[in-house]
């Protein structure tokens, strides 16, 4: 599994959401992203990629665009989109 | 914490010092034991004087589901409000799992609750809990509790 695939997998499985749904996706912007779900999806991506991450970076991370930015802090490099 | 500098535990005055759960729904009336961030055990006495035996049921009092996952889940959240930092804060439920009800609780019973805090991360609890009647498993179950005021600190900025 490449590394968008397994980002974006993170978001469809926390938020319950389709992968269409998630270009320009933000914070909030579906009823599961909320500071619970920000939590869950943090702990997925933790997880999924062997990573820790910093409070800051966790607040930063913001939407689904922004937060490619912030893995690659971590050496997580997110694949284009196909 | 070794054994010789084992946690007392709480009784009611410093459960209500812990937690923020208040008559009619404080669930719990001793907290026996607690290992902060690991474990806490407690117990809750039922008597026919509780205000839910008249309704549930008349003519067969026993204890409805959702006070005995009250009982187990205050005793869960004990398991890291009796630290200093986290004492006194309000939680919420996100996720009750496996829960099993393994036999009926009624009046003269005294539930023996024993929880395990698996991990404490960002405001988000999640563990197990199991409870007794003597030596009778009663209900259990596994649980995701939230912490809002420690996941408020972990928002994206707008």
């Amino acid at each position: 599994m490449s590394n968008r695939e397994t980002y974006d997998s993170a978001f469809t499985e926390t938020f319950m959401i389709e992968a269409k749904d998630l270009p320009g996706l933000k914070y909030q912007g579906v009823a599961a992203w909320d500071s619970v779900g920000h939590m869950a999806l943090m702990a997925a991506l933790e997880e999924a990629f062997g990573i820790e991450m910093d409070i800051d970076d966790i607040i930063e991370f913001s939407g689904y665009e922004a937060g490619q930015a912030i893995l690659s802090k971590y050496n997580v490099a997110i694949e284009p989109a196909a | 914490m070794s054994e010789t500098q084992a946690h007392p535990g709480f009784d009611i005055n410093g459960i209500i010092r812990h937690q923020r759960n208040r008559y009619p729904v404080l669930l719990i009336d001793r907290v026996t034991a607690v290992d902060p961030g690991k474990s806490a055990q407690a117990v809750k006495c039922f008597t026919y004087n509780e205000w839910f035996f008249p309704g549930h049921f008349d003519d067969e009092p026993n204890v409805p589901g959702f006070v005995q996952i009250e009982s187990l889940t205050q005793t869960f959240i004990m398991t890291f409000l009796c630290m200093e930092e986290y004492k006194g804060m309000k939680t919420n439920f996100v996720s009750i799992n496996n829960v099993r009800f393994r036999r009926k609780i009624v009046p003269g019973d005294v539930l023996r609750i024993e929880a395990k805090l698996t991990s404490f991360k960002r405001g988000l609890a999640i563990g197990s809990v199991e409870s007794f009647v003597g030596e009778e498993p009663a209900c259990s179950g596994d649980f995701v509790v939230a912490v809002p005021d420690i996941l408020d600190r972990y928002k994206p900025r707008s």
